[in-house]
């Protein structure tokens, strides 16, 4: 590295706060344990639980997942509340509080400290929906996992993911005609690009993919259709989708545990990708094709 | 284009809020444009007035209106963040997903374009989580967006998607802008037309427009201009626009009549607009006289 600006830490243009990838995802439900019945089931452990709040870590490989069923906490919306929903990412960014200052600038909402989940002052805005999206800036050698949770005895810290999987990305159902503005909200808050139609990954081809500025992560941006575009919806994060580089494989492995996967004339398990069947009225993901450590 | 796509403005009759909504939904209208006032200023409470919105059936067109917010800096910057979000959130709340934003008239605003881009895109972008597009409109007395065709500038350099236009027609006829120069702006850029007529022949000053603006204004049909409302909205319509209409009529005699009265005269304007104008079917009674006046308008 020789940039003369690399000891200043100026943010390349591509990637304005330095993202680094996802550090969490968060669920919210009233059900903890028959979320995590599921969770387990797709190769994630419960590994620690917070020290004063219903919230629990499940990790597998790279993968953080938070678990929050601290009453406050769980989004108010139409649904029932014993249905999973995706209330949070935490994307890993150089600094935390300037991302956070210059998403306020640009005209996000922030949230109310106490309405976060973890107690660490973790910066959040409002994204999707009901959903928020966490800055985190410390997840090197000392992550936010350390300080708030308390470690079950006895559980490997760190369980190994089965067939390497790891967060490919989320899926975004939004409102009609909604996708551009969409598109523009991550692309000035992040930095995530638009990929060309023609770049596709898995089996669900539909919507508007962005990539994450550090290449790490996308976001697949999908409007309603057919009758779908007159029944009321609320826009909110439908699925994960998890990176595998043998679906077929994981895919065996998965169904052995106890998952089903959808198998119909238009979705069913190929080389590139797989969909789970909804679970507890929703919980769904999405498998997808990536070479390896990618 | 039909009756459907015209909406009334709640702020043209008198009355409780559901007094109003009442009087808009007998007289056939499916969406009526609210003001925060109506909500905030409702003797109960706001959520007694989200709920007549809600209970009405009335689609919301929009909320109005925003003023005064781009330009500022420092504490005043952060004052208006701040009602902002207040308005955007009663929008939300009455299931609103527009918010008519005018352009400031305050000697405190800077004039850089380029600043009031970038708070109107901040602007955009508090709004866009929740679904709600911000229509930006010039005014006449406004010290540095006058019309729509500087807001149309403001707006293309600011370049968000949620963030357009609101083109009034008064604006367009009373400052006798010709109607080519809405060949400038890109039809989905406009997210809101307005619409009205005024008594007055000819307006002499920017003083004048504002006063008719606010105590003067009638129906589509009802004062001098109906000939330049019709090639207004005949232009539109080839230009493609396809969003809503909404009646943007503010007068104090209007507010010392009864609010059914009100509905039904804009009910008129709405039936001579879309089936007369734009249909070319029969005359409405009463609105013969535009025919008779211009016997060779395309209209």
């Amino acid at each position: 590295m020789n940039n003369e600006t690399d000891r200043e830490s100026v943010p390349e243009p591509h990637n304005p706060i330095g993202m680094d990838g996802i550090e969490y995802i968060e669920f919210a439900t009233s059900k903890p344990q028959a979320l995590g019945g599921i969770l387990e089931r797709m190769g994630f452990r419960l590994v620690a639980r917070h020290r004063s709040r219903e919230i629990e870590l499940y990790r597998q490989g790279s993968m953080n997942l938070v678990v929050n069923s601290h009453p406050a906490d769980i989004p108010r919306t139409v649904t029932p509340v014993e249905r999973p929903v995706i209330s949070a990412m935490a994307i890993r960014v150089r600094d935390a509080d300037a991302a956070f200052r210059r998403a306020l600038d640009l005209g996000a909402w922030d949230i109310p400290a106490h309405a976060r989940a973890v107690e660490l002052n973790i910066p959040a805005i409002h994204g999707v929906g009901e959903s928020l999206i966490y800055f985190v800036d410390r997840y090197d050698e000392f992550s936010i996992f350390d300080i708030d949770f308390r470690a079950i005895p006895g559980v490997d810290p760190n369980p190994p993911a089965i067939n390497d999987m790891h967060y490919f990305g989320l899926v975004q159902y939004v409102g009609v005609d909604r996708t551009l503005d969409w598109a523009e909200f991550y692309a000035q808050i992040f930095g995530f690009r638009q990929l060309p139609d023609a770049v596709r990954f898995g089996i669900m081809p539909k919507g508007l993919l962005l990539q994450s500025p550090c290449e790490k992560f996308y976001l697949q941006l999908i409007e309603p259709d057919g009758a779908a575009q007159y029944a009321p919806m609320e826009e909110h994060f439908q699925r994960i989708g998890l990176g595998t580089p043998d679906v077929i494989a994981t895919t065996r492995e998965l169904e052995n545990r106890g998952i089903d996967f959808l198998s119909t004339e238009k979705v069913h398990t190929t080389e590139r990708g797989a969909l789970t069947v909804a679970m507890l009225g929703g919980v769904m993901f999405e498998l997808v094709h990536t070479e390896d450590g990618k | 284009m039909n009756f459907n796509d015209f909406g009334i403005d709640s702020a043209s009759m008198a009355g409780s809020l559901e007094t109003r909504l009442n009087a808009a939904r007998r007289a056939g209208f499916t969406h009526a444009m609210i003001s925060a006032t109506d909500i905030v200023g409702h003797p109960s409470s706001v959520e007694a007035a989200v709920q007549a919105i809600h209970d009405s059936g009335l689609r919301v067109t929009g909320l109005e209106a925003l003023r005064d917010f781009e330009g500022l800096t420092g504490k005043m910057h952060d004052y208006k963040v701040d009602v902002a979000k207040s308005m955007l959130q009663l929008c939300s709340q009455i299931g609103g997903r527009l918010l008519l934003t005018e352009a400031s008239s305050s000697v405190h605003a800077d004039i850089d374009p380029e600043k009031i881009a970038r708070d109107l895109r901040k602007l955009a972008f508090l709004a866009l989580p929740m679904g709600i597009r911000i229509a930006f409109k010039g005014l006449s007395w406004s010290r540095t967006v006058r019309d729509f065709s500087a807001a149309a500038e403001i707006i293309s350099l600011a370049n968000c998607p949620n963030l357009g236009l609101a083109v009034d027609a008064f604006d367009v006829i009373a400052a006798g802008i010709p109607l080519d120069d809405l060949d400038l702006i890109f039809p989905d850029q406009i997210f809101l037309v307005q619409l009205s007529d005024f008594m007055l022949q000819e307006i002499r000053s920017n003083e004048e427009q504002a006063s008719t603006a606010a105590h003067f204004r009638v129906f589509p049909g009802e004062g001098a201009h109906s000939e330049a409302i019709a090639r207004f909205i005949v232009k539109l319509e080839e230009m493609g626009y396809f969003g809503d209409y909404s009646f943007d009529v503010y007068n104090t005699d209007y507010l010392q009549m009864p609010a059914e009265t009100i509905a039904d005269r804009a009910r008129r304007a709405a039936e001579w607009l879309g089936e007369t104008v734009l249909r070319r079917t029969l005359p409405v009674p009463n609105m013969e006289r535009l025919r008779r006046a211009k016997p060779n308008s395309h209209c």
